[in-house]
């Protein structure tokens, strides 16, 4: 029992210092591009990019952060973007999907790919499955949302 | 320092502005952190004690059979199922307990990149509003099917 707590306690340490010194500069970082050019060129360059998935320029911007950074990091700019622009049912439904699939996808492939996992697949071929299943189950909950109208 | 802004008028109001910035994202920053910390130390401790009872271990003796579709042996379960209640830093260190082959590694790479770290991620997905559990069963299920097809797309391609 004595060392289940230490973990916890030494866990909880790591992991709250972890989150911290990654959430805080991004914030810092977001706030300092939002608004300047070059970040809307980006966002505007994946929001075409993702925009065949049914996803809105609003949507976009946390996608790309949570696609980057991760669900657990991402996720404060998730949940502060799908409030303060309050996305739609539809666009938080789509871009969990896509992040459920895909995300994190520099650190989490390189641990793996360090491992000897192949890039190509573990990378390329996630890409691919990504889309597939954002485009497949967005377009079921829609047919599911028009029927319930209807 | 900046020898190219010698206008003053368009120095200041920038200088402001990043001040601005950088003070708006400090404390958006530590908000944001201790949202999150609320949602994650208690899903870790979950993890812990799910871990210490021996969930973990009896979840991977079901998974066993599952594995084969995969290509991959039973043992295999073990890491994947760590890396769903855990994350993807655990289910590495159990990986490496086990002797695999460069396929194998990377089907089961990728099982473990759709899914893990389902008890903390879903947390954060209930915080925008989506249900936790069907994000879980969704990335169990689709992380199992792309492993499975990739499996598969190896040995034909």
């Amino acid at each position: 029992m004595g060392d289940l707590v230490r973990t916890f306690l030494s866990g909880t340490w790591d992991l709250c210092f972890k989150v911290f010194v990654i959430v805080v500069p991004i914030m810092v970082v977001l706030e300092l591009l939002e608004g300047t050019g070059p970040w809307r060129a980006l966002v505007r360059g994946w929001s075409r990019l993702v925009g065949g998935l049914g996803f809105t320029e609003e949507t976009a911007a946390p996608t790309l952060v949570g696609f980057v950074f991760g669900i657990a990091y991402g996720g404060g700019i998730i949940v502060r973007d799908t409030k303060l622009h309050s996305l739609g049912r539809r666009q938080v439904f789509l871009m969990s999907v896509f992040l459920s699939m895909v995300h994190a996808i520099v650190e989490d492939s390189l641990v793996l790919i360090a491992l000897g996992a192949s890039a190509i697949w573990v990378v390329g071929f996630r890409l691919v499955w990504a889309a597939v299943v954002t485009l497949v189950l967005g377009t079921a909950a829609a047919v599911v949302a028009r029927r319930r109208v209807t | 320092m900046d020898e190219a802004s010698h206008d003053p008028n368009a120095r200041v109001p920038l200088r402001m502005t990043v001040r601005r910035d950088v003070l708006r994202g400090l404390k958006s920053g530590v908000l944001t952190f201790w949202m999150l910390a609320r949602v994650m130390v208690p899903a870790y401790g979950a993890a812990l004690i799910l871990d210490r009872l021996g969930v973990i271990h009896a979840l991977a003796r079901v998974a066993g059979p599952v594995m084969s579709p995969l290509g991959l042996p039973g043992s295999a379960a073990v890491p994947l199922v760590v890396g769903y209640i855990m994350n993807i830093y655990a289910a590495v260190g159990a990986m490496t307990a086990l002797h695999l082959t460069g396929p194998q590694i990377t089907v089961l790479a990728l099982a473990i990149l759709i899914g893990h770290n389902l008890i903390v991620e879903g947390a954060v997905l209930r915080k925008a509003g989506m249900s936790g559990t069907g994000f879980g069963v969704l990335r169990v299920v689709a992380g199992l099917a792309a492993a499975a097809l990739v499996n598969v797309l190896m040995r034909v391609l």
